[in-house]
């Protein structure tokens, strides 16, 4: 038998970076900021949009998208926050969200009503880093319970973030996690982060966050 | 744990490129895995080969290169195009 080669020299992930590419210029058309959150499971995400939701979702107009590997509890607790539909990702096992999954979603999202767009991605330090969704920026969530460590432990994940949002620090009384620490070393991965402080719980380091989606959202339509 | 969806991809894009071919059955999927693409390396192997023993690929072997770099690339296929040795 004649065996043959076929040439091929494709990247495995240009499929997903064409569609990452083409969410991206959808939103940018319409001017709607995206922030993917990522983290592991349980460091906040859902709590922090929760919150967020509450206090800026109709003023900014949001609209969010959350992937999960098995449950809709996430869009669950925060279609109870919204008017507006929340998008439930399943992702039947995946560790994380890839762009079709996103262009798919997106599809049932008014972006004429939408000045600024969350999309909390499933929860995993590891894998969600290396897809883009054709998000604007990443938000890397990391709850104190985790340890200072957790930068230097995934890298990957600290240096794709623009932002870090150090969550439930109204536990740091209980816990012995060096705040300045974290810090450091998530800097030491990544010099340009830039931190938010909050806790879900108790409100603190909130306004700050919520001044920075102000700032980020789309301006309102001129009537 | 991400290499099942890097592994699935893999063979769609095999499969997409053996399609225009005439060829019987894929013999090898040769993919180049750079050191810094974040996979680990035998996760992704038992992945892929799980996947090629099965259809359409009954048995195809993975020929996994590393190289330095972040990039996951398939660079060919060895198929078997049922003619007779010439
Ligand atoms: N004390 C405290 N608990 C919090 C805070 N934020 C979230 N939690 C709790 O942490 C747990 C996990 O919160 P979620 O918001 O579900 O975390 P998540 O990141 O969305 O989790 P996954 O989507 O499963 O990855 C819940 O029990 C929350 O009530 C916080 O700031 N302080
Ligand atoms: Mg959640």
């Amino acid at each position: 038998m004649a065996v043959r080669t076929i040439d091929v020299r494709e990247r495995v992930m240009a499929r997903n970076d064409e569609l990452a590419a083409l969410v991206r210029q959808r939103l940018q058309a319409s001017g709607v900021p995206s922030f993917n959150l990522v983290s592991s499971p349980g460091s906040g995400k859902t709590s922090l949009l929760e919150r967020t939701l509450e206090v800026l979702g109709e003023e900014l107009g949001i609209a969010v998208m959350t992937g999960d590997v098995q449950t809709q509890n996430d869009a669950d607790r925060l279609a109870r926050r919204t008017e507006r539909l929340v998008q439930a990702v399943v992702t039947g096992g995946a560790c994380h969200l890839d762009a079709a999954q996103v262009t798919a979603a997106l599809e049932a999202i008014d972006l004429e009503r939408t000045r600024l767009l969350f999309i909390e991605n499933v929860g995993n330090l590891v894998c969600p880093a290396s897809w883009d969704l054709g998000e604007t920026a990443k938000i890397v969530v990391l709850s104190v319970t985790e340890g200072e460590d957790k930068p230097l432990k995934y890298p990957k994940m600290f240096r794709m973030a623009r932002y870090a949002v150090l969550n439930k620090i109204d536990l740091l009384p209980h816990l012995d996690f060096d705040l300045d620490l974290a810090v450091r070393y998530a800097r030491e991965i990544n010099p340009e982060l830039r931190f938010f402080f909050t806790s879900a719980r108790s409100g603190e380091g909130l306004d700050e966050w919520f001044q920075f989606l102000r700032a980020e959202a789309r301006a309102p339509a001129h009537r | 744990m991400h290499e099942l969806s890097l592994a699935l991809e893999v063979c769609r894009i095999a499969e997409a490129s053996a399609a225009p071919h005439p060829a019987r059955a894929v013999r090898a999927v040769a993919v180049e895995v750079g050191k810094d693409a974040g996979i680990e390396l035998e996760n992704f192997r038992f992945c892929l080969e799980a996947l090629l023993s099965d259809v359409p690929f009954a048995g195809a072997r993975a020929e996994l290169t590393t190289l330095p770099g972040t990039d996951l690339r398939v660079t060919h296929l060895e198929v078997d195009d049922g003619r007779p040795d010439d």
